[in-house]
């Protein structure tokens, strides 16, 4: 029997890309505190990631503050698949993922 | 080592209340330390319930008791080891699934356990009930206590509750159920686990299954070995079962306990609106929500032209005159007075870079003024209220929000795309940010509209935002409907937040961050790019003239600027000087200005500083100028501040509000010397036809990096040849449309 926690995996996988955590919430049905935690549990196992605005790459790593741009807005808090074969990314303190 | 026996320790989320529920119980009898070899805090303090002296420790908090972060293996490990009477944990009532997982794996570890149900008043704000007798009957029996930390509500019958706990040391009776192959091994391994003399079989026996490095460690290191090989095995069995690894399993089944607890206990009503939705009605309603958010921006801009004027000109008289005099007598002194390297730092350095820095209060007007709205919760808004403009162009609202970073910055504005599913959602939102006008843009408006609109300069800058979202409207139409019709519309669901009054703090820090980025551009990108511009413009190519004694038109950036100049000539400003402007300004925006302020005041700005090093005052006359200015610039900013209201009241035609004069300047000239050069430059038509090219045109070369990054050489290409296009279709329109009306040439 396919699990509630495989199924929110499973709704990653099903989306073209990123989806944020109250889009998700209302695809599966689901309360979204009750996801935050899911989808927590994916993100430490290295399944899912949070996207970021920001990057650390070529044009924002020039701007002197890159590490806390105060021109992003909050953005929505969006989660996507991490395919296989994919460089495992660090989410560091100031919020960028960088490629190992 | 076992502690006291009346200490309690106090556990939950972050962000429940937890330390004001700490507060509230031990009120000053409070100690603060780290825990021992660790960086976190500890708190620690004391209360009396009847004649029990208690021991409260206030755990870091965390969303589990996994062994993943300091925190989770603090709580843990204080728990396991310390062994407290009771454990308080402390749920948010109001995200009340979220905080359960947490309760679920104290249950598992079999102590006496209290459950604080705080912020009721927040659930119940936002229509939930929860029925406390029903949970605590489905948790065991576990005491359920509802409290108002901030408010005291509670805290006795919490602490009564702690007392009973903790006399009658009951740890609830509820196991959680998991998957059958998870429960097929569970006895055996409980039991192996109990043979071995561990504490807690059942729940050493979950974490074994679950892989719990430092519970394997520990088991291992004594003596039980075979244990872990016994867990590994099972682990196995139990994914070669399910398809599905034990930890997952394990997991899962704390979450579908959570949700059958739930069904029943958490109900969910309609509540009277509150005061953010009733807001939310009309600021968001589909018909008004629009002109409100325009009419918002409209009062931004005013605000970031008139109030910042007075302030601009007093920036102004310091970095060109002040500054500019300052440094001729540093040079004068150094014997480098009439040399090129007085022209490099005059003309070019302090040309360039000061004439952008002079706008530095225009930036800081229009970041207070956002930050206002974003601090407010409005921003937020601003999606939604897109929304239906946007999905008539077949985007939603989402694709807004990277659109809303754009107007601060186009950069991170382009990476903000990040956050759309789909990729051509993401290239076509990636292609529409480049014309949201960016902070660097602004001087530009300000100087060119100050200079030909005077007063009116605030609408100029809002009808440049406007038509920076038009043309991305109308491109996304163009894209979306045209070029990628096959994308099926899709819902747009967002969580806003409650709106809550603006917290200077806050605003300040925001203002101060993005105007610090400004500066910095200044001192960088801007500076090298005044040095090249200085140099070609010292550079004579007339075969006749020497380094740095040449006229502008006879260098190599005048030669260069007048080669391209007559593509410019139907939008009306086919001169050199704007040419060369915008030539530059494909590096940066702000250097549109840098470069307009070398070529029109640069000379005439080292020829001033000189002649005014000649007879210059004293540095304490200089210093007492700048600050009798500032209080007459402070007295002016209060004057232009008043009078955006009449201003606004006498668009409505026949009104005529008087305007209020706090400070007569008299005939004093209030026009900076780059005005004075661009009001000979442009009429109002040409004026506009070149802001909207300057707003429309070719992205920096920071955000076609961005571009290109993100979504390939390709289409950032096609983005920079699509704009120029753009750009100049819109100038020429607007300069020809013009005076096909009469309006002018």
């Amino acid at each position: 029997m396919a699990t509630q926690l495989r199924a929110v995996l499973d709704g990653f996988a099903a989306a073209s890309g990123p989806v944020s955590l109250a889009e998700m919430a209302q695809r599966l049905q689901l309360e979204p505190g009750i996801l935050e935690g899911m989808i927590a549990y994916w993100v430490r196992k290295g399944k899912l990631r949070e996207v970021f605005a920001m990057s650390s790459g070529a044009g924002c790593a020039r701007c002197g503050i890159s590490d806390s741009c105060p021109f992003v807005v909050p953005m929505p808090r969006t989660y996507e698949l991490v395919r296989e074969n994919e460089l495992p990314v660090i989410n560091c303190a100031c919020g960028h993922g960088k490629e190992q | 080592m076992v502690a006291h026996a009346l200490t309690i320790a106090l556990a939950g989320n972050p962000n429940v209340g937890k330390s004001t529920l700490f507060n509230a119980l031990t009120g000053s009898h409070q100690h603060v330390g780290n825990w021992p070899g660790k960086t976190v805090e500890k708190k620690e303090g004391s209360l009396r319930i009847g004649g029990d002296d208690i021991i409260v420790v206030d755990l870091p908090g965390t969303y589990s008791l996994t062994a993943y972060s300091i925190e989770e293996i603090i709580s843990r490990d204080f728990i396991l080891l310390e062994k407290p009477g009771a454990v308080v944990v402390v749920v948010d009532a109001a995200n009340l699934e979220r905080n359960l997982y947490l309760v679920t794996q104290l249950m598992e570890l079999d102590i006496p356990l209290v459950l604080a149900l705080n912020m009721l008043d927040l659930a119940r704000q936002r229509g939930m009930h929860i029925d406390v007798r029903l949970l605590s009957a489905r948790l065991g029996g576990i005491p359920v206590v509802e409290v108002v930390g901030n408010s005291g509500i509670g805290i006795e019958s919490l602490k009564e509750a702690i007392r009973s706990i903790v006399r009658r040391d009951f740890a609830g009776s509820v196991h959680i159920p998991y998957d059958e192959a998870v429960e097929a091994e569970l006895p055996a391994l409980e039991q192996a686990v109990g043979n071995a003399g561990f504490a807690r079989p059942r729940w050493m026996a979950i974490k074994l299954l679950e892989g719990d490095l430092q519970v394997m460690d520990q088991v291992a290191q004594n003596g039980g070995g075979a244990l872990v090989a016994a867990a590994q095995a099972a682990m196995a069995r139990i994914e070669a079962a399910t398809g599905e690894d034990a930890e997952t399993l394990l997991t899962d089944g704390r979450y579908q306990f959570i949700m059958r607890l739930s069904d029943g206990v958490l109900t969910r009503s309609i509540v009277g609106r509150t005061a953010s939705e009733r807001l939310d009605h009309v600021l968001t309603h589909r018909l008004l929500g629009l002109p409100i958010f325009l009419l918002m921006m409209w009062g931004v801009f005013q605000l970031t032209a008139n109030v910042s004027a007075p302030l601009v000109d007093w920036m102004d008289g310091v970095v060109n005159g002040i500054f500019g005099r300052w440094v001729a007598a540093l040079l004068s002194v150094t014997g480098l007075s009439g040399t090129w390297v007085e022209s490099l730092l005059v003309g070019g350095v302090l040309a360039g870079v000061g004439g952008v820095l002079v706008f530095v209060p225009v930036l800081m007007a229009l970041y207070f003024a956002i930050g206002v709205l974003e601090d407010s919760g409005y921003m937020a808004r601003a999606a939604f209220v897109m929304d239906r403009a946007m999905r008539v162009v077949g985007l939603h609202g989402k694709s807004f929000l990277p659109m809303l970073v754009g107007f601060g910055c186009n950069v991170p504005a382009v990476y903000a795309t990040r956050t759309l599913e789909h990729e051509i959602d993401r290239k076509v939102t990636g292609f529409l940010v480049t014309f949201m006008s960016c902070g660097a843009r602004l001087p530009v408006y300000v100087v060119v509209g100050s200079a030909i609109f005077g007063a009116q300069a605030g609408n100029l800058i809002f009808a440049m935002y406007i038509l920076g979202i038009v043309v991305a409207l109308v491109t996304g139409f163009v894209l979306k409907r045209g070029v990628y019709r096959d994308q099926p519309p899709q819902p747009f669901v967002m969580e806003l937040p409650p709106y809550r009054a603006p917290r200077l703090r806050d605003i300040w820090r925001q203002m101060s961050n993005r105007t610090g980025s400004f500066i910095r551009e200044a001192g960088t990108i801007i500076l090298a790019t005044s040095v090249v511009i200085w140099l070609l413009l010292a550079l004579p190519v007339d075969g006749q003239s020497a380094f740095d004694d040449v006229a502008p038109e006879q260098s190599a950036f005048g030669a260069l600027s007048q080669a391209v100049a007559p593509i410019f000539a139907p939008a009306g400003f086919g001169n050199w000087q704007a040419t060369g402007a915008l030539v530059s300004g494909v590096v940066a925006k702000e250097v549109v200005v840098s470069t307009m302020n070398q070529i029109m005041i640069g000379e005439s700005l080292q020829a001033g500083a000189t002649a005014a090093e000649a007879d210059a005052p004293s540095l304490l006359d200089d210093l007492g100028e700048i600050g009798t200015s500032l209080v007459e610039t402070a007295v002016l900013t209060v004057q232009e501040t008043i009078n955006i209201v009449p201003r606004t009241l006498n668009l409505i035609p026949g009104l005529g509000v008087p305007e209020v004069t706090l400070l007569d300047t008299g005939a004093a000239d209030d026009t900076t010397a780059l005005e004075a050069s661009l009001a000979r430059l442009f009429t109002p038509l040409s004026a506009l036809a070149f802001t909207s090219f300057v707003l429309l045109y070719t992205p920096c070369m920071t955000t076609v990096a961005a571009m290109r990054q993100e979504f390939g050489t390709r289409w950032a290409l096609y983005q920079v040849v699509y704009a120029l296009v753009v750009a100049w279709a819109v100038a020429v329109l607007i300069f020809q449309g013009g005076r096909l009306l009469g309006l002018g040439g």
